[in-house]
C-alpha cells in the first residue's frame, strides 16, 4: 500500500520538480531519493505497517510474495537509475517527466504485485503499460521510436481488450471479481469460465511476450530508446509474470486441467521461437529482445506449476534476470556500435567491463555458480513437482543449450576476437555498481537462501 | 577438512593469480600453489580417518542439497592424479609464453578447483555444480590461447558437453523427485532402489553426459579437434584428468544408482566402447599430426576402460581404477614430448620430422619408454591395468575381448610407427639443428618415467588404495 | 429480454472490433476498433451486472450485488480515456514525421 501511494505521489513530485529545477541533470538525484523513500515504504509494507489508513475492501492483498517482488523491482530500478540515469536524461528535453513516468510504472508494478481483484489486475496492468507507450516514443524525432511506440500502443490496447473480455466472462459465470472463484455447476457457466481463463492467459501472454503473441517484442524493444528498453525488458516484464503467477495460482489453481496443457504449449512455443530467432541476430540489442522472450519461456514454468517452488523460483528468477539484463543494457548504452562486432576486443580495452558482462551473460545462459542457474533449476524443479511433462523439460533443456550459442557470441567477441571496441565515458562509479550487481548474481547463485528465499518464509 | 582444502587452495590461488601481472611471478605462483595442493593430497593419503576426509555443511536446505565432500579410495586416487598433473604441466610448459599469462594461470588453477570438486562431491547437485565449473575455465583457456580454428572448435566442444550436462540435470532432478528422502546426498541415493522404468530412462540421461565427456564413440567428435586446437597445457588437463571425470562419474553415480539398467544395457555400452576402440585406432594409424594421433589413441584407451567398467566384475573394475591413474600419467607424458617437439621445431607433422634421436637422445629414450607404456608393455604401469581389464572383459564375454585385443595390436603399430618416423631415420632441414632437452624437462620426464616403472613393478599400493571402492561398487552392481 | 441477446450483441461488437484491428491499415481506424472492443465489454458488463442483480434481488431485496460491475465500467472508461490521450498523441507524433498514418509504413524495424 505504502509503495503504491508513494510512487504515484513521487511521480507528481518529479513532474513539479521539473518546473522548479532548471538543471535537468539533477533529475536522477530526485529519482534516486524517491526510490530510497519507496524502499523504506516497502520495508514497512513487508512488515504490514501501513502509513495510510484506508479501507481497501479486500481489493488488494499484501502478502510476502508480492511485497518481496516489489523490493526486487525497486532495487532493480534503483540500480537501473544509478547505472543509466544519465542516459535517461539524454533521451530528450523532458528528463523529469521521463522519471515521473517511471514512477507511475512502479505504481502499476505495486498494484500488479498485490491485486486481489480482477479490477485491480486490470488497473495495475494498464498503469504499468500506458506510461511505457509514452516512454517508447520518447525519442520523438526518431522514426524507429515512433513506430515502436505506435506498435506497442496498438498491441497493448488490443490485448487489454482481450483481457477485459476474459474478466467479464469470468464475472458473468461467477458474479464476482474476486480472485477466489466460486465453483460453478452449469455447463454454460463452466464454458464461460474456461473461455475467460483462456482469454486472460492470452492477454497476459501478450504482456509478457510469450509466443505466439511475442511478435511485437523485438520491434518494440529494438525501436525504443535503449535505456527504456532496459527497463521494459526487466522490471515491467517480470512484474507481468508476478501478475500472471498470482492470477493463476490464487484464482485458477484448482482448475489446472483447464489451462495447464495450454500453458505447456505456450512455454514450448516461446522457448523455441525465442531461442531459434535469437541465434540469427546481428545486433546485441535485438538479440537481448529475443533472449528476453526465451527467458520468458522459462519464467512461464512458474505459471505452469503454481506451487511453493514456483513462487520461490520466480522471485529468484526475477532478481537474477533483472540484475543481469540491466547490467548488460547499461554497458550496451555506453557502446558506440550495437552489433556483436561492436564488442570485438572489449576485453583488451576494458578488462573489468568485459569480465562483468561475461558474468551477466553466464547468468543468463544458466551456468552454475550464477543466480541464473539456480533460478532455471527452480523453475524446472517446480514443474517436475507439478507432474511435469518430460517432453517439455527436455525441450527447455535443448533450448537452454541453444541459448548458450548466442550468449557466448558476446563472450567470444569480447575475449577472443580482435577489434577496437571502446565503451565511451565509463567512470569508476559505474564499474563499481556493475561489480555490485555481478557479486549479487554470484552470491544469489551460491547461497540464495540467506539473501532472498528465507525472507519468503520469515515475513 | 583436507577435502575442503583440496578445493580451496586452487580456488583461492587461482583467483589471486589474476592479480599478478608479472609473467615470471605468476608462473612461480601457480607452481607453488599446485605443489601445495599436491602436499595436501599426499597428506590425505596418510590420514584416512573421517575427520580429515569428510566435510559437510548445510547449503540449500529447500532443495535437499548440502555442501558435502568426501574422500574415499577412488577419490584419493583421482585427486592425487589431479594434484600431480598440474605441477607437472606447469613445469613442462614453463618455457611457453602466453599473453595475459595471469589470466591463463588463474584459469588453469580454477579448472583444477573444479576438477577436485567433481572428485570430492558426495552430493549429486554439488557434483553437477563442479562438473560444469570445471568446463568453463577450460573453454576460456582453449578459446583464448588455442590454435587457428580455436573459436569454432572449442565452441562445439562447449555446447556439446553443455547439452549433455543439461540432459543429466533433468535426470538429477528426477532422481531427487523420485527419492522419497528428497535429498541429493550420496548415502541416501545409494540406499534407495529406483524402479525399473525410472532406471531405464535415467540411466541414459546420465550416461549421455558421461559418454560425451569420456568420450565414447559416437560422441567423440569434439575431442580430436579440441585436443589439437587447445594450448598443450590445456590439452594435458583435458586428456590427463578431465576425461577421467566421465569414468569417475560412471563409477560414483551411474552404476550404483542404476545397477539394473546398467546390467540391461551393458552389451550396448560395451559394444559402443569396443567399436570406438577399433575405430579410433584405425584413424590414429593414418594421422600425420602428433596431437591428433595421441587424441585418437586416448579415445581407444578410454573405450577399453568404459567397457571394463560395464563388465562389472571386480577384477575389471580394479583394472579401471589402476588404469585411470596410469593413463593420466602416460598421456601427460606423451603430451610433454609433443609439446617439446613442437616448441623446438614448430611443427607437429610426423612427415616433416625425423631423426631427432640422433640429436636428442635423452628425449628419445624418454619418449620410447612413455610410448611403450602407452601400448601397455609388461613392467610398465599400463600393463597392470590393461591386463586386469582384459581379464575382466574376458570373464564377461570372450568376443569383446578378442576385438578389443585387436586394438592393442593396432596401438602398437601406430605408436611404433610414430616413434620411427619422428625419432629415427635421417634428419632433415627442420630437425638437423635439434638440441636435447634441458635439465628441468629431463626432470619432469624422469618423474613420469619413474612413476611408470614404479606403478608397473609395484602396483600394490594403488590397488590397496582403491580396493574398497571396487568392492562396494561390485557389490552394488551384483 | 433474455441475457443471451446482450451476450451475442456484445460478442458480435467485440468480434467486429477484433476483425477491424486485424484487417484495417489506418491507425485511427484500428484505434476506433479497439475502442469498439472496450465498449462491447462495457455493454456486457452492464448486462451481467443486471443479470446477477436480478438473480440476487429475488432472494434478498435491497442487495447491492452487481454494483461492482457497473463501477468497473467507469474504470474502463477512465482507462480508455487515458489511452486515447496517449494514443492520439502517438499518432499525431507519427503523422508529423511521416505525413501518414498508414501502418503499412511501419516497417523500418523489420530486418
Amino acid at each position: 500500500m505504502n509503495v503504491i501511494v508513494l510512487s504515484a505521489v513521487w511521480g507528481v513530485v518529479m513532474m513539479f520538480s521539473g518546473l522548479f529545477i532548471a538543471d535537468k541533470s539533477k533529475a536522477k538525484y530526485v529519482a534516486i531519493a524517491g526510490l530510497l523513500v519507496l524502499l523504506v515504504a516497502n520495508y514497512f509494507d513487508l512488515h504490514h505497517k501501513f502509513l495510510f489508513a484506508s479501507s481497501i475492501g479486500n481489493m488488494l492483498q499484501f502478502e510476502s510474495f508480492g511485497m518481496i517482488f516489489v523490493t526486487i523491482a525497486l532495487l532493480s530500478t534503483l540500480l537501473y537509475v544509478l547505472l543509466s540515469g544519465a542516459a535517461v536524461e539524454k533521451v530528450g528535453n523532458h528528463a523529469y517527466e521521463y522519471f515521473a513516468l517511471l514512477f507511475f510504472v512502479l505504481c502499476g508494478v505495486g498494484i500488479a504485485a498485490s491485486y486481489n481483484n480482477l479490477l485491480m489486475l486490470f488497473l495495475g496492468i494498464e498503469i504499468m503499460s500506458i506510461p511505457l507507450y509514452i516512454l517508447t516514443g520518447a525519442d520523438k524525432r526518431n522514426l524507429k521510436s515512433n513506430e515502436a511506440s505506435l506498435k506497442y500502443f496498438l498491441m497493448g490496447s488490443f490485448s487489454t481488450g482481450i483481457m477485459l473480455l476474459g474478466i467479464v466472462l469470468l464475472y458473468g459465470a461467477t458474479g464476482t471479481f474476486n480472485l477466489v472463484i466460486p465453483a460453478v455447476s452449469k455447463a454454460s457457466e463452466n464454458m464461460m469460465v474456461s473461455a475467460g481463463i483462456v482469454l486472460l492467459a492470452i492477454a497476459l501472454a501478450f504482456k509478457v511476450s510469450a509466443a505466439p503473441f511475442h511478435f511485437w517484442t523485438p520491434d518494440v524493444y529494438d525501436g525504443a530508446p535503449t535505456v527504456f528498453t532496459s527497463f521494459m525488458a526487466t522490471v515491467v516484464k517480470v512484474a507481468g509474470f508476478i501478475a500472471f503467477v498470482r492470477l493463476f495460482e490464487n484464482a485458477f489453481g484448482g482448475m489446472t486441467d483447464v489451462w495447464q496443457y495450454t500453458i505447456a504449449l505456450i512455454i514450448a512455443a516461446t522457448l523455441i521461437a525465442g531461442n531459434i530467432t535469437a541465434v540469427f541476430q546481428q545486433s546485441v540489442k535485438r538479440m537481448l529482445a529475443y533472449s528476453s522472450i526465451s527467458q520468458a519461456g522459462f519464467m512461464l514454468f512458474a505459471v505452469y506449476s503454481v506451487n511453493a517452488f514456483a513462487k520461490e523460483g520466480i522471485l529468484l528468477y526475477a532478481a537474477a534476470y533483472c540484475l543481469a539484463t540491466i547490467g548488460i543494457f547499461a554497458v550496451l548504452i555506453k557502446m558506440k556500435d550495437f552489433t556483436f562486432e561492436g564488442f570485438n576486443g572489449l576485453a583488451k580495452q576494458q578488462p573489468l567491463l568485459a569480465l562483468l558482462v561475461s558474468i551477466f551473460v553466464l547468468s543468463l545462459a544458466g551456468i552454475p555458480l550464477t543466480a541464473g542457474f539456480l533460478s532455471k533449476y527452480y523453475m524446472v524443479l517446480a514443474s517436475i513437482k507439478a507432474g511435469g511433462l518430460l517432453w517439455l523439460i527436455i525441450t527447455a533443456m535443448l533450448c537452454a543449450a541453444v541459448s548458450v550459442y548466442y550468449y557466448f557470441r558476446l563472450i567470444q567477441a569480447m575475449y577472443f576476437k580482435e577489434g577496437d571496441a571502446n565503451a565511451i565515458d565509463v567512470n569508476p562509479r559505474f564499474k563499481a555498481l556493475l561489480v555490485v550487481a555481478a557479486v549479487l548474481i554470484i552470491l544469489l547463485g551460491v547461497y540464495p537462501n540467506a539473501l532472498l528465499l528465507d525472507w519468503f518464509h520469515i515475513l | 577438512m583436507l577435502a575442503l582444502l583440496l578445493i580451496l587452495i586452487p580456488l583461492i590461488t587461482g583467483v589471486a593469480a589474476f592479480f599478478i601481472k608479472n609473467e615470471k611471478s605468476v608462473k612461480t605462483w601457480a607452481l607453488v600453489a599446485s605443489l601445495a595442493t599436491l602436499i595436501v593430497s599426499l597428506w590425505s593419503l596418510m590420514h584416512q580417518d573421517n575427520y580429515h576426509s569428510i566435510f559437510s555443511k548445510e547449503w540449500l536446505p529447500d532443495l535437499g542439497s548440502s555442501f558435502s565432500l568426501g574422500l574415499d579410495g577412488m577419490g584419493r586416487m583421482l585427486t592425487l592424479l589431479t594434484a600431480i598433473a598440474f605441477p607437472v604441466i606447469f613445469i613442462a610448459t614453463n618455457k611457453s609464453t602466453y599473453k595475459d599469462s595471469n589470466q591463463f594461470f588463474g584459469l588453469m588453477l580454477l579448472s583444477q578447483a573444479g576438477l577436485m570438486g567433481v572428485f570430492l562431491a558426495t552430493d549429486l547437485l554439488l557434483f553437477y555444480f563442479f562438473w560444469e565449473l570445471a568446463l568453463v575455465p577450460v573453454y576460456f583457456l582453449s578459446s583464448k590461447w588455442g590454435g587457428e580454428r580455436r573459436i569454432p572448435v572449442t565452441f562445439k566442444f562447449f555446447i556439446y558437453t553443455f547439452l549433455g550436462s543439461l540432459i543429466m540435470l533433468v535426470g538429477i532432478l528426477y532422481v531427487y523427485y523420485i527419492n522419497p528422502e528428497k535429498s541429493f546426498s550420496m548415502a541416501s541415493l545409494y540406499n534407495y532402489t529406483f524402479g525399473h522404468k525410472a532406471q531405464s530412462i535415467l540411466f541414459w540421461m546420465f550416461f549421455l553426459a558421461f559418454a560425451i565427456k569420456m568420450p565414447i564413440f559416437p560422441f567423440h567428435t569434439w575431442q580430436p579437434d579440441t585436443y589439437e586446437q587447445s594450448p598443450t597445457a590445456t590439452t594435458m588437463v583435458l586428456s590427463g584428468v578431465m576425461v577421467k571425470m566421465g569414468l569417475f562419474a560412471v563409477v560414483r553415480w551411474l552404476l550404483p544408482l542404476f545397477p539394473e539398467a546398467a546390467h540391461g544395457n551393458d552389451n550396448i555400452v560395451i559394444g559402443l566402447s569396443v567399436v570406438g576402440m577399433i575405430y579410433a585406432s584405425c584413424i590414429a594409424m593414418v594421422q600425420d599430426d602428433l596431437k591428433r594421433l595421441v587424441a585418437y589413441s586416448s579415445i581407444a584407451h578410454i573405450g577399453l576402460m568404459c567397457a571394463a567398467l560395464f563388465a562389472g566384475n571386480s577384477i575389471g573394475v580394479q583394472g579401471v581404477m589402476v588404469q585411470m591413474f596410469n593413463h593420466g600419467i602416460n598421456i601427460i607424458g606423451l603430451w610433454v614430448v609433443v609439446e617439446l617437439t613442437e616448441r623446438q621445431f614448430g611443427t607437429r607433422k610426423m612427415s616433416e620430422l625425423g631423426g631427432i634421436a640422433q640429436k636428442a637422445p635423452a628425449l628419445a629414450i624418454m619418449l620410447v619408454i612413455i610410448a611403450l607404456a602407452n601400448i601397455a608393455l609388461p613392467l610398465t604401469n599400463a600393463f597392470v591395468g590393461e591386463f586386469l581389464m582384459f581379464n575382466g572383459l574376458y570373464q564377461f564375454n570372450v568376443w569383446y575381448t578378442v576385438v578389443a585385443g585387436l586394438s592393442i595390436i593396432l596401438a602398437a603399430i601406430y605408436t611404433l610407427n610414430m616413434i620411427q618416423k619422428v625419432f629415427y631415420g635421417n634428419t632433415n632441414s627442420i630437425t638437423e639443428n635439434a638440441v636435447d632437452i634441458n635439465w628441468n624437462e629431463k626432470l619432469i620426464l624422469a618423474v613420469v618415467v619413474i612413476l611408470i616403472f614404479a606403478m608397473g613393478v609395484y602396483p600394490k599400493p594403488m590397488i590397496e588404495l582403491t580396493k574398497t571402492s571396487v568392492e562396494s561398487l561390485v557389490s552394488a552392481f551384483k | 429480454m433474455p441475457i443471451n441477446y446482450y451476450i451475442f450483441l456484445a460478442l458480435a461488437l467485440f468480434c467486429i472490433g477484433v476483425a477491424g484491428v486485424l484487417t484495417r491499415r489506418n491507425a485511427i481506424i484500428i484505434f476506433m476498433c479497439i475502442e469498439l472492443m472496450l465498449n462491447a465489454v462495457n455493454l456486457l458488463l452492464v448486462a451481467f451486472s443486471k443479470m446477477h442483480y436480478a438473480a440476487a434481488v429475488a432472494n434478498a431485496p435491497g442487495t447491492i450485488v452487481g454494483t461492482d460491475a457497473q463501477l468497473f465500467v467507469f474504470f474502463i472508461m477512465v482507462v480508455a480515456a487515458a489511452e486515447v490521450s496517449v494514443g492520439l498523441a502517438i499518432i499525431v507524433m507519427m503523422y508529423r514525421n511521416t505525413h501518414s498514418i498508414d501502418i503499412n509504413f511501419l516497417n523500418r524495424l523489420k530486418h
